[in-house]
């Protein structure tokens, strides 16, 4: 009899240990095939690493537990306020991140900034629909369905002030109390998203404005552990007071003179350049015009200009198979495309991202459509193209609700050429980088991923950034130092 | 004027160069292109003359319903909540070819929440039945007297309390609700979160199970999910379930081979019929929650069974909500003991939790040997145990619309059976639990993947092709499985010359 159980238990534990090893290298195989997990820790990143993994596993085994009160799988509206209590986010916010590869310039920095410039002279308010705004000597020569007024005086002219600027403020910003209602699809999304772009505008695009206002934007990079950065720009013509207006050459001067003074006060700053990005719901010609700007630019400020790409609501844009001749004829521009910001799955949107790789695209932006189409993503791998995700974009316009749905963890996975960055930060209140690196960290990424994902993605930034690459290695020191100087100081407690 | 001409030469020779895509480059576009058609599920299959001219029909259907949407997003029905469309989906043409369209198997199905609700009041107006309203809550009972049974308010006759409501139409009504938990007034399930509707639905599930508990009842259950399943043109079933013990009026219980003997000769008398109806086999089913003791019995009751009706057997699962229940490391000694003697169906990565021990049950499931995987929502993110599926060629059991009202995906264009079949992973198409959602029994499902998950350009091989695995990933021994595909290819004929001479199709406004 005790033979027996002897000769099962025995047998059993054998096979037992082969499956345990078995499971184990399948497990092993998918962590270290993933994003980060090649990366090894030095003795003093595993400190950093065991103190920020006991807070993500504090925040997700209690969120496991309540996934009621799980909130990425809410909209980022409902728990944006209470991100700043995180631990694991106040870790993040401190790490230096790299570089920010996907952003807006009209975008960046939030209501409070917008509202404050309308307390600034001069200023007129059309309140049409949507709430346009002009700075002008007299009263601006545009026109307004209703009519043009002095903002200093409509603001005198009400008995409540504190209440016309919190609806003023409502112009500028995405953020509203009961998302849901606000934004059932990605129609009413957008259609928002746009009147904030129109009423923006005019606030930021008159010059002194403008210089200001990117200033504040780098310094809001910087103070957010953000060492570098790639904007998309319009180009938007500049205007003065009395009415004239710039073209956009003049505007990409301006982003220079700004970066030089910005790097003469910040020399541990490590740049900026600029991708000019016009609208893709234009026609053949005005591309045409695009391109040439886009060639005197780039011959005037080689060293800013990072490419060219083209943007506006994809599914409501031209598909870039509409431009894919004149594309090709401009392939020295280098191009950064928007690419596969879509739900709509076999459609032209879905097939820019076929387009974007065939025509050389350095990185895509987006490519929120890749997980459906592992051709693509192959050529993605192969090219070695760097894919700019955006997740709480993403998630703000409306294409995914519950984050772990997002394809990023897909990406992830595959060890495809991540980088994250944040879109459009300022029209929904986000962190330049640490909102969005903590909700892929903890709300999109395996419970699993820790720094060696985080440590991997900020590198990533500068690796598949426009750089010249004689000038990468010293970028990369600077990281290097800004990283080193994080590790070296850190202090699990002070969180 | 030879300038002006020379000009608008040169104007037009630009225009005409900006419309022209390079040959090279044309080409190598197409090529990726083709390439991903090929990959995905359906990709290589080949239709016949008759075939393409029902694919022209379905298509233009298929534009002529989501280009609207591609403009107003607003009005695309499958990025809200199934309950706030589901009473639309008759008015699609493509669904009502996807309808007539024989589907072959539907392999992940649970026993007790198959059957429409409506059907569900029906069986209430059974002489003898006592309901037990209390909390919220319903429970059954058959009896000759009152049930001495606890029950927090009191047993009535449900007849009775039909009557004395004055208003059976709306008593009735109010009866369904707890068998499904789409409700008619529209109860805001958008963005209830994973706990509370799998609560809400356990709740259904307890409801119904005391209802068909008893024998006879059961048996008309049966019946009728059999025939619902069968004008869904369905033709086989794998049927999830825990084997209850059965009762009789005078309460004496049966064992639980006696509930195997009453699915096979309830299913005998429907093919009696409908002779071209092939059968149902059962997956024995242990709520994952319990402890290994229990689940070791069940175990060894599969064994036993299987032993007994072999043909009536097909395996093992575990169910239960995957989060909270154990993972199965924590059955393994015993799962593996028994995995050369009894096939494994086993429900994994049902989960949006990345790198949970819910989400590594995908691990043990494919090291387990497991013959098909229930769900295997969270397999996207797992790309080397993908590659394991396939070289395995372990079939997934996708239910898009449990995954949605068991709160897992939202928008289902966000469901990763998009790129399931992208990939050309062995896909199948179930429903899980039709009748908690009041859904048909599979041709929903299948309406909504092709409609909202599927590529735009995903056509008639796609559906064939779904239809083919379920029949090819079925556990039928090889003579009846032949037997299935020759059903179904006869089937499939006729529903191809019906839908070319169906002249409602035929609108030819459409262009
Ligand atoms: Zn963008
Ligand atoms: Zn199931």
């Amino acid at each position: 009899m005790w033979h027996i159980i002897f000769i099962l238990l025995f047998t059993y534990a054998k096979c037992d240990d082969n499956y345990n090893e078995r499971r184990r290298e399948l497990v092993e195989r998918e962590l270290r095939s993933a994003l980060g997990g090649n990366t090894t820790l030095s003795d003093k990143e595993n400190v950093v690493n065991n103190c920020l993994m006991r807070h993500k596993f504090d925040e997700l085994d209690y969120a496991f537990d309540h996934p009621n009160e799980f909130n990425f799988s809410h909209h980022f509206f409902s728990y944006k306020n209470r991100i700043p209590t995180s631990k694991v986010y106040k870790i993040i916010k401190s790490m230096p991140k790299g570089a920010l590869l996907h952003i807006h310039d009209m975008a960046i920095m939030g209501a409070d900034y917008l509202l404050n410039i309308t307390y600034q002279e001069h200023l007129y308010v059309c309140f049409d629909k949507p709430v346009r705004f002009l700075f002008s000597s007299n009263v601006p020569n545009v026109t307004c369905g209703v009519q043009w007024q002095l903002m200093s005086e409509a603001r005198a002219a009400v008995d409540n002030v504190t209440e016309f600027d919190a609806q003023l403020r409502k112009l500028f910003t995405l953020v509203c109390d009961d998302p849901d209602k606000a934004y059932p699809s990605i129609k009413e999304t957008w259609t928002r998203f746009m009147q904030y772009f129109n009423s923006a505008h005019g606030l930021l695009t008159y010059r002194p404005n403008w210089e200001q206002y990117f200033y504040d934007a780098l310094t809001f990079f910087k103070n957010d552990n953000v060492g570098y950065v790639e904007v998309r720009s319009i180009l938007p013509n500049l205007y003065e007071l009395d009415g004239t207006e710039y073209d956009t050459l003049i505007t990409a001067k301006a982003y220079r003179k700004i970066i030089r003074r910005f790097m003469k006060d910040h020399p541990d700053f490590i740049g900026a350049k600029f991708i000019y990005a016009p609208s893709r719901k234009v026609n053949r010609d005005v591309l045409a015009q695009y391109l040439v700007s886009a060639r005197r630019i780039k011959k005037e400020m080689p060293e800013l200009f990072a490419g060219f790409d083209l943007v506006g609501q994809e599914d409501a844009g031209n598909p870039l198979i509409e431009f894919v001749p004149q594309l090709l004829e401009a392939e020295d521009l280098n191009f950064f495309f928007h690419a596969g910001e879509t739900n709509w799955f076999g459609t032209l949107t879905d097939e820019n991202l076929v387009d974007a790789i065939l025509l050389g695209s350095k990185r895509i932006g987006h490519g929120y459509a890749l997980a459906k189409h592992p051709v693509l993503m192959q050529e993605v791998m192969a090219k070695d193209i760097g894919v700019e995700v955006n997740v709480l974009s993403n998630a703000v316009l409306s294409l995914v609700r519950d984050v772990r749905n997002h394809p990023l963890n897909i990406f992830l996975s595959l060890n495809l050429p991540v980088v994250l960055s944040s879109d459009d930060p300022g029209a929904w209140g986000a962190d330049p980088l640490s909102d969005d690196f903590y909700v892929a960290f903890v709300g999109v990424a395996s419970k699993l991923s820790d720094l060696k994902l985080l440590k991997t993605l900020a590198l990533n930034s500068i690796k598949y950034s426009a750089i010249e690459p004689e000038n990468k290695a010293e970028a990369l020191q600077k990281f290097t130092r800004q990283w080193n100087d994080f590790v070296d100081n850190f202090d699990c407690s002070s969180y | 004027m030879n300038t002006l001409a020379a000009y608008t030469t040169v104007c037009l020779l630009i225009t005409l160069d900006a419309r022209l895509i390079p040959d090279n480059y044309s080409k190598e576009r197409r090529a990726l292109l083709d390439e991903e058609t090929f990959t995905a599920v359906g990709g290589k299959l080949h239709l016949n003359e008759d075939e393409t001219i029902v694919n022209d029909i379905l298509m233009k259907w298929k534009m002529k319903e989501l280009n609207p949407s591609y403009t107003n997003p607003q009005h695309f029905n499958f990025s809200k909540h199934y309950f706030s469309y589901k009473n639309d989906i008759e008015n699609s043409k493509v669904y009502q070819i996807i309808r007539r369209m024989p589907k072959g198997a539907v392999l992940h199905v649970h026993s007790s929440l198959m059957l429409h609700p409506d059907v569900l009041v029906k069986l209430t107006y059974e002489k003898h039945l006592y309901a037990c309203f209390a909390d919220d809550d319903l429970r059954f009972y058959f009896s000759e007297a009152t049930p001495d049974r606890p029950c927090l308010s009191k047993w009535a006759l449900v007849s009775d309390l039909r009557k004395s409501s004055g208003d059976p139409v709306a008593f009735d009504s109010q009866l369904k609700n707890y068998f499904t938990l789409y409700k008619e007034d529209g109860e805001d399930y958008n963005f209830v979160d994973i706990n509370t509707v799998w609560q809400r639905f356990n709740k259904v599930y307890y409801t119904i199970k005391s209802l068909i508990a008893y024998r006879p009842a059961r048996e008309k259950y049966w019946t009728e999910t059999l025939k619902q399943f069968y004008k869904d043109n369905v033709m086989y079933i794998e049927v999830r379930t825990g084997l209850q013990d059965l009762y009789e009026l005078d309460g004496s219980r049966h064992d639980k081979k006696y509930l195997v003997e009453v699915y096979k000769n309830v299913t005998a008398k429907f093919i009696k019929k409908h002779p071209d109806f092939i059968g149902v086999k059962l997956i024995v089913t242990k709520h994952r929650a319990l402890s290994i003791e229990h689940v070791l019995e069940a175990l060894n009751l599969t064994r036993r069974l299987k032993a007994e009706m072999p043909d009536m057997i097909a395996g093992f699962d575990l169910v239960g909500q995957e989060d909270i229940g154990r993972p199965l490391t924590d059955f393994l000694p015993i799962l593996s003991e028994a995995k050369d003697e009894i096939n494994f169906y086993l429900h994994a990565g049902e989960t949006a939790w990345l790198g949970t021990s819910a989400d590594e049950n995908l691990v043990d499931a494919i090291l387990l040997g497991s013959k098909r995987i229930g769900h295997g929502y969270a397999l996207t993110k797992h790309p080397s145990l993908m590659s394991a599926v396939m070289k395995k060629d372990i079939a997934l059991e996708v239910n898009v619309i449990s995954n949605v009202v068991l709160s897992l995906v939202h928008d289902v264009r966000n469901h990763p059976l998009a790129s399931y079949i992208a990939l050309g992973l062995p896909v199948v198409l179930s429903s899980d639990d039709p009748g908690a959602w009041s859904a048909e029994p599979v041709s929903h499902d299948f309406f909504v993947a092709f409609m909202g998950v599927a590529s735009k350009h995903a056509d008639l091989r796609l559906l064939k092709q779904l239809a083919l695995n379920s029949i090819t990933y079925s556990a039928l021994e090889d003579e009846s499985k032949t037997r299935l595909f020759e059903v179904f290819n006869k089937r499939w004929d006729t529903f191809v010359r019906d839908v070319i001479s169906d002249e409602c199709l035929l609108d030819t406004s459409v262009s």
